[in-house]
């Protein structure tokens, strides 16, 4: 595995982390959580975000209602549920103290 | 000229060109066959079919109503190819390009004869003009005998939805279909 391998599984396993964390910014569609995704390191497209959106909803921790708009036919906006809440506290507690333990382990 | 389809996206017409409709065909096939084994796949592909329409949208000129390659093509760049969410995601090879198959079916669109070659070559995955020498060739050592290996396969695939091109030749086939079905009873 090269170098660019091993950190693109890096980030596809903290994908499904970084989009907790956005959609618990407020209520968004698929395309306001690209747009906020953009220019950084997730930035990822439709054809990952969709799949990855319906598991979350399988899983209990986002929901989307249908909302109207202006140009097209209505949207699904997303928010967390309760539980998606509790998760993404779990996953940014666990974050932290990875963080810890990288820093501890040495430079 | 191009020929001018209504495709059907998150159950709304939006007329396309012929040829962007191929390509936006094998998309979506694509797409299913990588969400096989997802619980919520037609859901999906309903989003990935309204994400395709709202970039479309975005991109044509005023006044254009018909999508073209020139706004499919990069829309579907954008959209990218669809990634299943595996459950162990870290490190785990799977999904990562691992080439969809498009099942076995006659595609008419961009079709010499009846496009079984077209249509085995997108099964197969491999460039159709290969599939084509081959089957010329065939034609040429065989004396002519392989056209009956052609009909043979032109009337047992399956053909692709929405077959619009050679509409003679699909009438004929579809009955011959018939017929030979009532002979079989």
């Amino acid at each position: 595995m090269t170098r660019e391998n091993n950190l693109s599984a890096m980030k596809k396993g903290l994908l499904e982390f970084v989009v907790l964390k956005v959609v618990g910014t407020g209520q968004l569609y698929a395309a306001d959580i690209l747009g906020r995704l953009d220019g950084t390191e997730f930035a990822t497209q439709e054809g990952t975000l969709y799949p990855l959106l319906s598991k979350l909803r399988r899983e209990g921790f986002v929901h989307y209602e249908w909302q109207e708009s202006s140009l097209g036919p209505p949207r699904k906006y997303y928010r967390l549920t309760p539980e998606g809440r509790g998760h993404l506290d779990t996953l940014d507690l666990y974050w932290k103290t990875i963080d810890r333990t990288l820093a501890e382990l040495g430079r | 000229m191009q020929r001018v389809i209504h495709a059907g996206l998150n159950r709304n017409p939006y007329p396309i060109e012929e040829d962007a409709y191929a390509r936006l065909e094998t998309y979506l096939a694509e797409s299913a066959a990588a969400l096989a084994d997802d619980p919520d796949r037609d859901e999906i592909l309903l989003d990935l079919e309204q994400a395709v329409a709202d970039q479309c949208r975005r991109r044509q000129p005023p006044q254009a109503s018909v999508i073209t390659l020139q706004e499919l093509l990069p829309a579907l760049e954008e959209i990218g190819p669809v990634r299943a969410p595996s459950a162990d995601q870290v490190g785990s090879k799977e999904n990562t390009d691992a080439p969809t198959r498009v099942s076995l079916q006659q595609i008419s669109q961009g079709a010499w004869v009846s496009g079984v070659c077209l249509g085995l070559a997108r099964h197969l995955r491999v460039e159709v003009t290969l599939l084509r020498v081959i089957a010329a060739a065939l034609l040429f050592f065989t004396g002519g005998a392989a056209l009956l290996l052609y009909g043979v396969l032109m009337l047992l695939m399956p053909l692709a939805p929405a077959r619009k091109l050679p509409a003679k030749l699909r009438e004929w086939t579809e009955a011959l279909r018939g017929k030979l079905a009532s002979v079989a009873r």
